[in-house]
């Protein structure tokens, strides 16, 4: 297969054997895993910072003022990238996970799943 | 912790809970050396067949940091370098080791045991496809009349052009969603029949695929070649993120009542 000369194999693909940043660790292990659904659990730790930004749903007004304007960038003569981070607008990645345990012998609440849908707007 | 202590007996008191990070068959694997949520010792707690993967967490102390996240993973991936494990959710307590005996490795045994074989020999590879966004807007604006003369429309007009554009801009997110679709479609067909399962998540705006792909280590050759091919056939519009092999975290959802 003929490989334009630019492109190497470590320009389109990027292999890594582990996760390095923080989205990509929770990539791999939020909402993933064996799920104890047991009376005695003690409870879930609260997660619901960590969901970051990373499920936006193009389906507001702002995000669709985005996009124009991202587009409106374009330099079609000359190439000035417009920049994905402005699509994704106000979202912030959080350094800090401080997420506490609720109170022992609490069981897990649903609130876990609600801030999933929390950061789709509606 | 500078003092060593000796590890909490079975019957741990009260302030101290277990945090749970998969399970495994017994005798497996002898120990693990990392460290556990909030740097604790992590201990193997054997039952009939299974075995699960616990350190203790002090119950005055549950908070998680971004260390414990990396931590849990840690573990995880440890056990998995010896063996196949099952892997819990990240968060999972329960309140003592002898909960985890009772409620999780004998009430749920059989249940364990089949989860383990339908993960035996097999790897989580997860998989970004990401656009070159000026790449990807260009295009739209080329293949769409419309588009280019919207775009050309508020150029001109500014702020004044509230109405165009917002419908410039929606017109771009159904364009991006279009491609979107057919291009992780695509994507989709080149890897999957090298896989035995696919997990595919909501991409973020800027990417085509995400998705999770369960793969025999006998296949793993042929996926990565299939990656390589899909991978050269979209550049330069998409730019391929590959992790792994990971522990199939993606592919141990079920959940256990126990």
């Amino acid at each position: 297969m003929a490989v334009a000369t630019r492109g190497t194999s470590s320009n389109y693909l990027q292999r890594a054997p582990s996760p390095s940043g923080l989205a990509d660790v929770l990539d791999v292990i939020l909402d993933k895993g064996l799920v104890i659904d047991a009376y005695v659990r003690v409870s879930v730790i609260g997660i619901e910072v960590l969901t970051i930004d990373a499920r936006i749903v193009i389906a507001s007004v702002d995000t669709y003022l985005r996009f124009a304007e991202a587009v409106n960038r374009l330099d079609l003569a000359a190439s000035q990238p417009a920049g994905i981070d402005e699509l994704r607008g106000g979202s912030s990645k959080r350094e800090e996970t401080r997420g506490a345990i609720e109170g022992a012998k609490e069981k897990l609440t649903p609130g876990r799943s609600s801030t999933k849908e929390g950061s789709r707007s509606s | 912790m500078t003092v060593s202590q000796e590890q909490p007996p079975d019957h741990a008191p009260s302030t101290t809970a277990t945090y749970v990070y998969g399970v495994v068959r017994s005798g497996s694997i002898a120990s693990v050396s990392t460290d556990g949520v909030s740097g604790t010792p992590v201990a193997i707690l054997d039952g009939d067949g299974v075995a699960a993967l616990v350190s203790d967490l002090p119950t005055a102390e549950l908070r998680v940091r971004r260390n414990d996240l990396r931590r849990h993973l840690d573990v995880i991936e440890e056990a998995f370098r010896a063996t196949t494990i099952l892997p819990c959710r990240f968060g999972t307590l329960l309140d003592s080791r002898d909960s985890v005996r009772e409620n999780l490795l004998a009430a749920s045994r059989d249940q364990l045991l089949t989860g383990l074989t339908q993960l035996d020999g097999r790897v989580q590879l997860n998989v970004k496809a990401t656009y070159d966004q000026e790449l990807l807007l260009r295009g739209i604006v080329a293949e769409s009349p419309e588009i280019a003369q919207l775009r050309e429309a508020t150029r001109t007009l500014g702020d004044a052009a509230y109405a165009e554009q917002l419908r410039l801009g929606e017109l771009v997110a159904a364009a991006v969603a279009e491609q979107r679709d057919d291009d992780a479609a695509r994507i989709l067909d080149g890897l999957s029949h090298q896989a035995d399962d696919v997990a595919i998540e909501e991409p973020s705006p800027e990417a085509a695929l995400k998705a999770s792909f369960l793969v025999a280590r006998t296949r793993l050759e042929a996926f990565d070649k299939a990656l390589e091919d899909s991978a050269s056939a979209e550049q330069p519009k998409l730019r391929f993120d590959v992790i792994g092999p990971l522990p199939p975290t993606a592919f141990a959802s079920a959940v256990v009542e126990a």
